[in-house]
């Protein structure tokens, strides 16, 4: 029977989702491997796992339940092992690379902040900071819209406006978040924000992580923040900067 | 044995949370190379790419469009910095349109934005409909 494995805990874990529904339907009940000092939470793998909403919930939330009582390293949806002593084999191998992470990651949350433009607003933002966008909007109103060429070149003027934007945004979004922050991980850019980062907060410093955010929401009325969290510490599991960090948050 | 979640999500909450939170299930956390991970065909549908700016053509007339129905006068997001902006504008330009005409183009941007937001959600709720779809951003490269 393949095992499909949700995340690793230390086995002195005060309360592991033991029972718990998991991915499947009907939902795989959640239990326990055990190598040495660590336990992977585990269930049978369903046949034919694919990545549905519903199992991508299960799988969140059965870590966000074993992260509310201790720390956990979350896997990425959708590994699997031949069976349960495979799964221990690992936990033994590695025990001290695994341990190492779960100690950095003990009492900390992870806060996921997306960003993107309020057009209209950043629009108006954008004609306020450049006089030539607003002189050539007012052009090409009074000709009814403009020619073709006129037209495209104030766009274009626009986009490489608000593009601009989007990079200082992201920039100045980081800046302002970290301070609240015990680490940052920068998310891939592809996802058509300006900004995707992930903080890593520590569980009683969360108020003031929000706090910072409603700041920059309150100073910054053209951007639309979404804010997801507490979250298992999916972006945190490698030590040092996280594969993205590289990247800087603009594009 | 009952075990109720925890909750998982804060801040805005609703479908635009629970696809924030599923793009970290799948794009994070840790990879075993021991492990085997299911083939994850399809995922790309949960990128998102409406939201970014492209230079293009397309991308250019749409833009100006916009700043051509930008309503100064009102916009309940407006940049409070830039009154001078407004006045400058007002003075200039607006004469002989009326104010109605504006806000209403202003109102069809927005429409359409949000448009692209709700299309946005859609491919959460239903994902494999939109595989096969080209993304906009694609599109706008092609258009080039």
């Amino acid at each position: 029977m393949t095992t499909y494995i949700y995340g690793i805990v230390r086995r002195s874990h005060p309360n592991p989702p033991i029972d718990m529904g998991g991915i499947g339907d009907p939902a795989r009940p959640v239990r326990s491997v055990t190598g040495g000092e660590l336990s992977a939470l585990v269930s049978d793998a369903p046949e034919n796992l694919r990545p549905k909403r519903n199992d991508l919930l299960a799988h969140q939330n059965v870590l966000s339940e074993a992260g509310a009582a201790g720390p956990v390293l979350p896997m990425r949806f959708g590994s699997t092992a031949p069976d349960d002593k495979t799964v221990a084999a690992v936990l033994e191998e590695r025990a001290e690379h695994y341990s190492e992470r779960l100690e950095a990651l003990e009492g900390k949350v992870e806060y996921n902040v997306k960003a993107s433009h309020d057009e209209e607003a950043v629009l108006h933002r954008v004609m306020g900071e450049n006089p030539e966008i607003r002189t050539l909007t007012e052009a090409n109103r009074q000709a009814a819209g403009g020619t073709y060429e006129q037209r495209l070149r104030l766009g274009e003027m626009v986009v490489q406006a608000v593009q601009a934007r989007e990079a200082a945004d992201a920039v100045e979004i980081q800046q302002e978040l970290e301070g609240a922050a015990d680490a940052v991980s920068v998310g891939p850019q592809s996802s058509g924000w300006l900004a995707n980062v992930s903080f890593l907060v520590a569980r009683d410093e969360t108020e003031e992580f929000l706090a910072s955010v409603d700041k920059l929401r309150g100073d910054h009325p053209h951007l639309d923040l979404r804010v997801n969290g507490p979250l298992p510490p999916y972006s945190f599991v490698e030590p040092g900067p996280a594969p993205h960090a590289a990247q800087t948050a603009g594009h | 044995m009952t075990v109720v979640p925890a909750q998982q999500s804060g801040g805005s909450g609703g479908t635009s949370g629970l696809y924030d939170v599923l793009e970290l299930v799948l794009d994070r956390g840790l990879v075993i190379d021991a492990f085997v991970r299911v083939s994850l065909v399809g995922i790309e549908i949960l990128k998102i790419d409406i939201r970014v700016v492209v230079a293009s053509v397309d991308t250019y007339l749409r833009f100006a469009e916009a700043c051509n129905r930008l309503d100064l006068e009102a916009g309940p997001k407006k940049s409070p910095g830039l009154p001078d902006l407004v006045g400058e504008i007002t003075e200039s330009g607006a004469r002989g349109k009326s104010k109605g005409a504006l806000s209403g183009a202003a109102e069809t941007i927005s429409d359409a934005f949000r448009q692209a937001r709700e299309e946005g959600k859609e491919s959460q709720e239903s994902p494999r409909r939109t595989t096969k779809r080209t993304t906009p951003r694609k599109r706008q490269e092609e258009a080039e």
